[in-house]
């Protein structure tokens, strides 16, 4: 379970998420949609602390994944990450073979011996629906895959390292249709096992793949409930505006 | 407006032609220059291993009838005093300069034009068994009855690329070995390479990644103003300030050493290599840090499985340059190594660097002659040594970039 209670993140004297609260329920998803610049991928980003890794920032609030205070000065940043697995906007291989790459995240956290590591990597990519398209080539670049394939690749890169949480910061939004109906299918499938996060600019795709809906805008969470509720009967008149693509 | 239509396309047209015609010139440039140097380089081979205008002459009595370079400088150093080193009898060398002939025969008694000096000196030759005369050709005797010619050879091949002696303004056979000079200019880049490396390396790693913003915008253009230092003061601090310091840590009875040499191109090349590296570092796509860092990677365990295999063309670039630099840097090593051409021993040996000995020797060397044409040579060792390393960097880095 992730909740977050009354964040507010400032970059500088900028004021990015006002005020926000919310609780995301364990192996469902939820999606977060609103404009550009509404905040929405900065507060994706809280949940494995990757906003640390910008300068003047400021953060007030609090975190919760799996009954912890992530911001808690005691909490180890690198092993919450390896618990809060992440899928970023483009895909982004390391320059690695593909093996190497899924690899990586069980080799930096010295998990496990080598079998373990041939078995985890081999179980990644089957998860991540890619195991048959790769099986023949692990050992050739990640760069020689298609961009959706790439984007898979993160997938199971993350998911290699066993994470509970998979935050997912428009995942799809650089690939072509079929590549993106594919990670939609691989979201749907991963469900069951994983708590899922994924920042969107697609609203047919938050209605595909999500459970609930956030939506924000300017920093504000203007709306958040069931998706099917968000998309046919919205609370809020910005809501609806946004959704009939009135703005945006 | 159809007239405007066609000026721009002239003007277009002129452009075109300029930079195309500036990109022929150029290399054309380039082109003469490297032709230009390897002929005169290798008119090296064409010279004859005794000094031009003269000839060597012994007694015909004597079994020796050919004798190297090195085996002529020995005898003409005193080095070695009796042929049966070189397997002759057991007989004493007399060594015979030219002008030694005006202490026994004044200079007025040889005629008109000098046409007795060859008769005189013939006789002198005809004399001694164990003379060996330097002569100049035009006033030499004729080689028979008694007297015989020592041939000279082409200098060869193996003469200057195995050559083991430096002595190209020595009579009456210049030695034109380049292993010294070779052996000082790797010892010397050898030592700049391996103490700027690590450092520069660590500096960049250090600018890049773990350093403030503030300390970063502070120190870059302090670094990178240090690469605009001319040479020669980077060598007036070797020679005051460093080969001292050297010479009382090591107890050395002279601070201008190999080691002065290193440091002074280390230091100078420690810039570049910062520069370059940190550059590349920095270009490595933030996505790259934080998917490392999202899989749960410590920074140090980004910064070497991530960030440096993304930047390492970039890095064997800076690395390139650096050796680079160190190999063909002049000045600075000529004022700090000592300049003593011979192979060098240890790092507290004096050596002379191939750039070095080019700048030091052209000056004083006659145009076109021997040494002359040697010089040019080390500067066609020079550049196959430059290119074989910039080939050589291309070639690591693209086996084994993944990037597109």
């Amino acid at each position: 379970m992730i909740e977050a209670k009354n964040i507010n993140f400032y970059y500088d004297e900028f004021q990015a998420l006002k005020n926000i609260s919310m609780k995301m329920e364990p192996n469902s998803v939820t999606a977060f949609i609103g404009p550009s610049g509404c905040g929405k991928s900065t507060f994706l980003r809280l949940f494995n602390r990757m906003n640390d890794l910008i300068d003047n920032t400021r953060m007030e609030g609090e975190c919760i994944v799996d009954n912890q205070n992530i911001y808690d000065k005691k909490m180890n940043v690198d092993t919450l990450r390896k618990q809060v697995g992440m899928v970023f906007q483009k895909p982004n291989p390391f320059p690695k073979t593909i093996f190497e790459n899924v690899a990586y995240g069980l080799r930096v956290n010295d998990l496990g011996n080598k079998q373990f590591i041939q078995e985890r990597v081999e179980e990644s990519l089957i998860s991540a629906a890619l195991w048959d398209e790769v099986k023949d080539k692990l050992n050739k670049s990640a760069f020689e895959l298609s961009g959706g394939q790439q984007q898979r690749l993160c997938i199971a890169r993350a998911l290699a390292v066993s994470p509970s949480v998979i935050l997912m910061d428009e995942p799809a939004s650089a690939l072509d249709p079929i590549s993106t109906l594919k990670i939609e299918e691989l979201i749907h499938d991963l469900k069951k096992d994983y708590t899922i996060v994924i920042v969107t600019h697609n609203m047919q795709q938050a209605a595909r793949v999500s459970d609930k809906t956030g939506f924000f805008m300017l920093g504000e969470l203007v709306e958040y409930s069931d998706t099917k509720k968000m998309f046919l009967n919205p609370e809020k008149e910005e809501t609806q505006n946004y959704i009939t693509g009135r703005f945006g | 407006m159809i007239k405007n239509k066609f000026f721009k396309r002239l003007i277009e047209k002129g452009v075109e032609a300029m930079l195309t015609l500036s990109g022929a010139v150029t290399s054309i440039i380039i082109l003469f220059m490297c032709i230009f140097l390897f002929v005169e380089g290798f008119g090296l081979f064409k010279s004859s291993t005794v000094e031009e205008g003269y000839s060597i002459y012994v007694n015909s009595e004597n079994p020796v009838s050919e004798l190297s370079p090195q085996e002529l400088k020995q005898i003409f150093d005193s080095e070695v005093t009796n042929w049966k080193e070189f397997g002759g009898k057991d007989q004493a060398i007399r060594v015979y300069r030219f002008d030694e002939i005006f202490k026994t025969y004044p200079e007025e008694e040889m005629g008109e034009d000098f046409s007795i000096l060859p008769i005189v000196l013939g006789d002198v030759v005809r004399e001694n068994e164990g003379i060996v005369a330097f002569l100049p050709t035009d006033f030499a005797p004729e080689a028979n009855n008694g007297i015989k010619m020592i041939p000279a050879d082409q200098i060869s091949f193996s003469d200057f690329f195995l050559g083991e002696e430096w002595l190209p303004t020595a009579t009456p056979s210049p030695l034109f070995g380049l292993m010294p000079l070779l052996l000082g200019t790797l010892l010397v880049s050898l030592l700049a390479i391996s103490i700027a490396l690590p450092l520069g390396l660590g500096v960049a790693i250090y600018l890049s990644e773990l350093a403030d913003e503030r300390t970063r915008r502070f120190m870059k253009p302090v670094i990178e103003l240090l690469a605009g230092i001319p040479s020669v003061v980077y060598g007036f601090f070797g020679l005051v300030v460093l080969a001292p310091i050297i010479q009382k840590t090591f107890n050395l009875p002279v601070g201008e050493t190999a080691l002065t040499g290193g440091v002074i191109l280390a230091i100078m090349a420690l810039p570049t290599i910062i520069s370059i590296a940190e550059d590349a570092m920095r270009n490595t796509p933030r996505e790259m840090r934080e998917a490392s860092l999202a899989l749960g990677a410590t920074k140090w365990q980004t910064i070497y499985k991530v960030i440096i295999p993304y930047s390492k063309s970039g890095i064997s670039a800076a690395v390139v340059l650096g050796i680079g630099r160190a190999i063909g840097e002049t000045m600075a090593v000529l004022m700090v190594t000592g300049n003593g051409a011979m192979i060098p021993g240890s790092v507290f040996d004096s050596v002379r660097t191939i750039p070095a000995t080019i700048a030091a020797e052209l000056g004083e060397a006659p145009f076109s002659g021997p040494h002359y044409q040697s010089l040019f040579l080390l500067g066609c060792v020079l550049f196959v040594i430059t290119m074989v390393i910039s080939v050589a960097s291309e070639v690591i880095s693209k086996k084994q970039n993944y990037k597109h």
